[in-house]
Formats: C-alpha cells, sequence, structure tokens
C-alpha cells in the first residue's frame, strides 16, 4: 500500500488529462507479465511441435507425437497425432478388453449362456448401454413401454413371442404390426356388438345381449376376426395378432377409461380405426450380431423371457 | 471525485445515453427473466408446457439476443456516447443519427425475440436473426460507426482516450463480423428463411469465427472500454499504466481473430486448424490479463472505498471474473481438456462466468456511475445497490458452482469404461444426474435475476426524484423571480 504510493508519486503521468480529471501513468509493464507473455510463446512453439500445426503447401506440418492403433482391416499402423487415429486408439482398447466376452457370446449357446454368471455379467453391463441408447427412446428405460404405443418387455406378454430365438428374429428383421379398418365394412351397430364381446373375454363390464352378437360376428365370415386372433381369441403369435382374453391392452386405452362404457368405446375405436403404428424397427446391419445377440439376451432377462 | 459534472443539453447530447441506459436495464431484466425461465425448464421440464412457442429451443436465443444485444449492446451504446463525448470534449456529430441507432437497435432486438419464438432461426449461435433483421443490423452498425468516428475525428483533444480505443475496435470488428458470418442467400424476397452461403465444415469454421470474435470484441473489448471510463473514474485516480494499455490493445486485437476454431475441437475441422487456435487460446491469455491488471493496479490506490462503495466493489468483482475466466477460456482449449469439457455444461458455466461475472457486473458498475450524474442527482437508495451487490455475487457463484460440478460429472460420465470394456453409463443417466445442479443452477440466476429488477426500480426511483428535485429548484426559482 505505501509502496503503490511511493510509487504513483515517482511514477509520472503521460501529461494528458480528458474531461477533467482522467489520466493515465506512464508504468512500465510489469515484468512477471512480459515474462510469462513470453512463456505462452514457448508453450505454443511446443504444442505445435507436438501436434499438427501450421498448413504447409496442400498438407500441413504434423506433430511430433504419433499414435498406433489398429485399422479396420486389422492392420497395425503408426501416424503422427490425429482425431481419426486417436479415436480408432481408444476404440481398439476397448475392443480388445469386450473381445474375450464377445467371442463367448457369439460361441455358445442361449442356454450355456444363462448358466454362465461371468457371460451373464458382461451381457447386463454392455447391454445396459445398448438398450439405453438404442431401445429405451421407445420402450422406455426400465422397458415398461407406452400403453397405446410400444409394448411392455419386462411382462410375460409377447405378441412375437419371448423365447430367445423369437425375441432375436424380432431384434433383426423388425416387425410390422397391422389391424384393418372396419368401419368401412360393419355398420357402428356390429362394431358396438364386437366391442362388447371383446370386452366380455377378458372379464370387462359388458351388454351380454350385445357381446353374444358379437361373438357370431367375430366367428363368421361378417367380420373374421377369428382368422388372425383365433378360434379361442388367444392371438396368434406367428402374425403378430395379440391375445384378447388376457386383460392386457397395448392398443386400446382401457386401463386409462374410468367406466365400463369408456373401456368398451376404447376396444371400438380399435374395431373401427384399425392399426398401422405398431413397427418395429430392424437393427440388422445397425447393430453388430454380437451386439444384437447381447440385446436378445438382455431383453429376455428384463423378467418376461420364457 | 473531482468535480466534472457538465450539465448542459447544449454542449452533449445526453439525451441518446439516457434512452439508452434505461433500455440497458429494461433489456436485463426481460432477458434473465428468460434465462431463468429456460434454466427452470432443464430442472423442470413441465414448464415446457408441451408447446412449441415455450420450448427451451426458441426462448434459448430469445435470452442470449435479450441479454447480450439488448442488455449488453444498450450498455455499450449509452457508455460509448457517453464516453466519446465527454473524452473528445464534443458533441456526438448527429442528433439524428443518434436516434435512428436507437430506435433501429430497439426495433432489432424486438423482431429478432418475436421471429425466434414464431420459429425463425438461421442456427447460428448468437446470431440467429434472419435475413431481413441482419440487414437493419448492418443499417444501423453502419449509422454507429459513422457517427462515433466522426465524434472521434470532431474532437477538442489532441488525443484519443484509451476507452474510445477499445470501443473503436468493437465497432469495427462487430461490422465485419455480422457482415461475413450472416452471408446468405434468401429463399426468396417475401420469405424470412435462407441458406447460408457456406457449406460443412467452412460453414461451422465461419460462425465460430465470429462466434468467438463477438465474445473477443463484443463481450471483451468493448466492455474494456467501459472500464478504462468507469474505472477510473470512479477510483477517483489514474489508469496505472498507459504503456500496458497499448500493448495489450494491439496483442488482443491481434490473438483473437485466431482463436475460433478452439470452438470447434474434436470435431470435423482439420486437426492443424484446431492446435493452431489452440496455441493461440494461450497467447491470449496474457493480453486478456493486461487489462486486468490495468483495472486492478488502478483501484489498488483506493482500496479503503471498497468498504464503503458498492459500486468500487461491482468493478472489482468484475475484474475478477475477467481475469477468472480469461483463464479458464484458454485451459478449455487445450485439445485434452477440450476433450472432458466440451459439450458439457462446464461451457455453460465459463460463459456465465464471463457474461455475469465481467460484462454484467461492469456493466451494472458504470450504470451506477453515470445515471446519477446523467440526471444530476444521488442514487434513490443506496442500500439497494448493496443488496444488488450482494443478490448478484452469491447468484453468480452458485451458477457456476453448479455447472462446474454438473459439466466435469458429464465429462467424467461419458467417457468412463467399465472392467469389461463397455460404456459404463448411458446418456439418459448422465441427464438424470444433472437434476440438482440444474435446479441449482436456477435458483443461482433467480438471485441474479432479482438483483437486476431491484437495479431497474432504483433507476426508475432515482429519475423520478431527479424530477421532483428539478420541480421544487423551479418552483423556489418561480418564487424568487416573483419577490424580485
Amino acid at each position: 500500500m505505501s509502496e503503490q504510493k511511493l510509487q504513483s508519486q515517482t511514477v509520472q503521468t503521460t501529461g494528458h488529462a480528458w474531461d477533467g480529471d482522467l489520466q493515465e501513468y506512464n508504468n512500465p509493464l510489469p515484468v512477471w507479465w512480459v515474462y510469462t507473455f513470453y512463456a505462452t510463446f514457448i508453450f505454443a512453439i511446443v504444442y505445435w511441435t507436438i501436434y499438427p500445426s501450421w498448413p504447409f503447401g496442400k498438407g500441413w506440418i504434423g506433430g511430433l507425437s504419433d499414435i498406433t492403433y489398429v485399422n479396420s482391416a486389422g492392420e497395425t499402423k503408426t501416424h503422427s497425432w490425429n482425431t481419426r487415429a486417436l479415436y480408432l486408439e481408444d476404440m481398439n482398447k476397448a475392443a480388445v478388453e469386450q473381445k474375450p466376452y464377445f467371442d463367448k457370446v457369439t460361441s455358445m449357446s442361449y442356454e450355456q449362456i444363462s448358466r454362465d454368471p461371468e457371460v451373464t455379467a458382461f451381457i447386463l453391463s454392455s447391454g445396459k448401454a445398448l438398450f439405453a441408447d438404442n431401445c429405451a427412446a421407445c420402450h422406455q428405460s426400465g422397458g415398461q413401454g407406452v400403453v397405446g404405443f410400444f409394448p411392455n418387455l419386462t411382462d410375460d406378454d409377447w405378441l412375437y413371442g419371448g423365447s430367445y430365438e423369437k425375441i432375436h428374429q424380432t431384434l433383426m428383421d423388425g416387425r410390422r404390426g397391422y389391424m384393418p379398418s372396419f368401419s368401412e365394412v360393419l355398420s357402428g351397430g356390429q362394431i358396438d356388438q364386437l366391442a362388447n364381446y371383446v370386452a366380455s373375454l377378458s372379464g370387462l363390464e359388458h351388454d351380454a345381449a350385445e357381446a353374444k352378437a358379437g361373438d357370431v360376428l367375430f366367428h363368421n365370415e361378417t367380420a373374421a376376426c377369428y382368422y388372425c386372433h383365433g378360434v379361442d381369441a388367444k392371438g396368434r403369435k406367428e402374425i403378430g395378432a395379440p391375445n384378447l382374453t388376457d386383460g392386457i391392452w397395448l392398443w386400446a386405452g382401457v386401463a386409462a377409461a374410468p367406466s365400463g362404457e369408456g373401456k368398451v368405446a376404447a376396444i371400438r375405436t380399435v374395431i373401427a380405426g384399425g392399426l398401422s403404428k405398431g413397427v418395429m424397427p430392424a437393427w440388422a446391419g445397425r447393430l453388430s450380431p454380437e451386439q444384437i445377440k447381447v440385446l436378445t439376451v438382455y431383453v429376455h432377462d428384463l423378467g418376461g423371457g420364457v | 471525485m473531482a468535480v466534472t459534472t457538465y450539465s448542459g443539453a447544449e454542449q452533449y447530447n445526453f439525451d441518446i445515453v439516457k434512452k439508452f441506459a434505461v433500455m440497458s436495464l429494461v433489456w436485463a431484466v426481460i432477458g434473465m427473466f428468460v434465462g431463468v425461465y429456460i434454466a427452470s425448464e432443464l430442472a423442470w421440464p413441465f414448464l415446457n408446457f408441451d408447446s412449441p412457442y415455450f420450448s427451451f429451443g426458441r426462448f434459448r436465443p430469445v435470452h442470449t439476443t435479450s441479454v447480450i444485444f439488448g442488455f449488453g449492446g444498450s450498455a455499450l451504446f449509452a457508455t460509448s456516447y457517453y464516453v466519446v463525448q465527454r473524452t473528445c470534449q464534443t458533441r456526438l456529430i448527429s442528433d439524428g443519427m443518434a436516434s435512428f441507432t436507437f430506435w433501429g437497435w430497439m426495433a432489432i432486438i424486438v423482431l429478432a425475440d418475436i421471429s425466434y419464438v414464431l420459429g425463425y432461426t438461421q442456427s447460428r449461435e448468437y446470431a440467429e436473426m434472419e435475413w431481413p433483421i441482419d440487414i437493419l443490423i448492418e443499417v444501423v452498425w453502419v449509422t454507429y460507426l459513422i457517427l462515433f468516428v466522426g465524434t472521434i475525428m470532431r474532437r477538442k483533444q489532441p488525443h484519443i482516450y484509451v476507452a474510445n480505443w477499445f470501443y473503436l475496435a468493437f465497432i469495427l470488428a462487430t461490422a465485419l463480423l455480422h457482415t461475413f458470418n450472416n452471408l446468405a442467400m434468401p429463399v426468396d424476397l417475401f420469405s424470412m428463411k435462407s441458406y447460408s452461403l457456406f457449406a460443412g465444415t467452412q460453414d461451422a469454421m465461419t460462425q465460430w469465427w465470429y462466434g468467438h470474435n463477438a465474445v473477443g470484441f463484443f463481450l471483451t473489448a468493448a466492455f474494456l472500454g467501459m472500464m478504462y471510463y468507469f474505472v477510473p473514474k470512479q477510483a477517483g485516480r489514474p489508469i496505472y499504466s498507459y504503456r500496458l494499455s497499448i500493448v495489450h490493445f494491439w496483442a488482443l486485437g491481434f490473438m483473437y481473430m485466431w482463436v475460433g476454431a478452439h470452438h470447434l475441437h474434436w470435431t470435423a475441422l482439420p486437426d492443424w486448424t484446431s492446435s493452431l487456435a489452440a496455441a493461440f487460446s494461450i497467447l491470449l491469455l496474457m493480453p486478456s490479463w493486461g487489462g486486468m491488471i490495468n483495472g486492478i493496479m488502478t483501484l489498488s490506490g483506493a482500496w479503503d472505498k471498497l468498504r464503503t462503495d458498492p459500486i468500487m466493489r461491482f468493478m472489482i468483482v468484475a475484474l475478477s471474473f475477467y481475469g477468472m475466466s480469461t483463464f479458464e477460456g484458454p485451459m478449455m482449449s487445450l485439445k485434452e481438456v477440450n476433450a472432458l469439457s466440451h459439450y458439457t455444461d462446464w461451457t455453460v458455466g465459463h460463459v456465465h462466468s464471463g457474461a455475469l461475472g465481467w460484462v454484467a457486473m461492469i456493466s451494472f458498475g458504470s450504470l451506477y456511475h453515470m445515471i446519477p450524474k446523467l440526471w444530476d442527482t444521488k442514487m434513490y437508495s443506496q442500500k439497494l445497490i448493496e443488496w444488488h451487490f450482494w443478490l448478484a455475487t452469491i447468484g453468480i457463484v452458485l451458477y457456476i458452482v453448479a455447472m462446474w460440478i454438473s459439466g466435469i460429472t458429464q465429462g467424467l460420465m461419458w467417457r468412463s469404461f467399465d472392467e469389461f470394456g463397455n460404456l459404463q453409463y448411458s446418456f439418459a443417466e448422465s441427464v438424470a444426474a444433472m437434476m440438482p445442479f440444474y435446479a441449482m443452477r436456477a435458483i443461482g440466476g433467480m438471485f441474479f435475476f432479482t438483483g437486476a429488477v431491484l437495479m431497474l426500480f432504483n433507476s426508475l426511483m432515482t429519475i423520478r426524484q431527479s424530477k421532483l428535485e428539478n420541480a421544487v429548484l423551479e418552483a423556489k426559482l418561480a418564487a424568487k423571480l416573483a419577490r424580485a
């Protein structure tokens, strides 16, 4: 403080004054500031020597540091520092750790995998990120699905089958759920009758007389629902037609409807409008075969696999 | 403080300074409110109300435009017109042109904000305005340049004061940046939509050449101009070193232009471009600190005033945050540090330590100095200034600490592998981990916003008080005249 005051008494101002009292001392540059500024130049030169830096001709000056990596053809290459090589080097490191496990996943049968705790632990770990990054956007983070949009993967109700093989097929090729609209084929009254019949199948509140008429429509050639849903209405997994007797509703907003009448109306909406939004994309080509196998086991083990 | 008040509408055009000063505070309140709102949306997403008009994507540019160009821009117009007139001892060359810059600038901010909410954007950060608004900016800005240069040329002082160099560098550089970054072809004359003249990596490079120099010349050089006038004025002491001001002015101007590419580390940008920018960012450290040293050393003979003068406190805190964020910036631009910080909230925290800590605090300090002088009275309440200071300071600290923790957490979560070589966390898990810090950030923002509201209130009351005082004075004069 006193030093400051001394300094300001000894150092001259530039002799100019603006706006009354605005003046400037002519203090020299602080020495530490100057030397640190020089040091940053040395740092910059060193940095430019390590990393690729200045453009030169049609290329650029490569840095002194280099990176060794394995390319997609499996050859080991060394190149001056660049982000592409660094990425491959990082991915190589992870791939080397993953490889013995992926080899096991590929070579073992589902049966063997389920009895091997180490491979199961690996599948839980890699399946978690694979599921979260690729599946959770639709099926939700825990696989619980969204009523009206995406099936629940944690229960044992499967549209296309819950065996390892069926889940694998679903993942590889995708699925396309479809139900035609009946609004032009049937009269409004007939659709009411069918809706009451379908409600009766899972013990929901319904009009018995209407349901009886619906039963007939369901099983004759007028509506011919039995083609897809089966004579017993328990669905046909080979074409993804759902079981109508188990009280699980993916498409119709039955659970959300407060009254018995509302529930029948929700079923009616699906019969009248049909469905074309049940699309599961195909993952073959987007994920590697071993990643799809990992996901198969992961989804199977979410709780509902059969 | 020496007596330097020239109260004369004849000598200087203070009317334009007053208009910009008041609107600066109005935009601060609007822009910071929107900032707090979108910060809250991140913490409590129901605030989106499932409506595109309320979504983060549309409100975010409303926030940045209102605070940077509305609040910051108006504060710069106000102070630059004030400083250039007082240090050149001359009136602005044209009242009409000055008035045009005011109404033009206000129209720009209003039109930009409305167009964002309606979904129009160039998708260029800090340059989201579509082409018709860009053309209006161009016209207003060239008017500003002519007005400023013309006034300097008509000065009654032999030397140009240092603050004016910085203001001029800011006006010139912004004109250049704005022009080249917004070269675009409209879809047709009656469409708001346009396409950039550049493509791919070149487009990104142009955008970040603009983006970083907007930080460099709009948010740094210009506010250093503010600092160079208001800090010595408030401290009542000369600037510490004229030599340092020259050296760091030219070094800053030269280095800044090279560093924009550090925003594009780890992208498709060629590696050499990115290391070139990283090293220049380190070279920029000392030139940036030159301004901080000059400011702090100027204040250093007047430490005792810190105890009594909250305006000085705004200034010293501003300079400290300026020093801190200009150190943090070069560190984050090193490739290896950037590998951790890029795409995380750390970047958001860094920007706000500069924007709240430096830009807003130096503006608050300068406006608190200037407003009573413009209206020839005292600030309505000294106590409210104290409150504002503490609310703002606590707000910044909460904000930055939250973003440091959440940013580093994100960076670490995204890159962590487990014992099998698998990614340990999914992206959604890192989002869930941010929740408490997003809430903390929103609360920090609320503190800062509340401070700005107090300042607007305090300033409006000051203006009212000045009018009352004048009325009393005139009544007395009239009474005297009547008696005589």
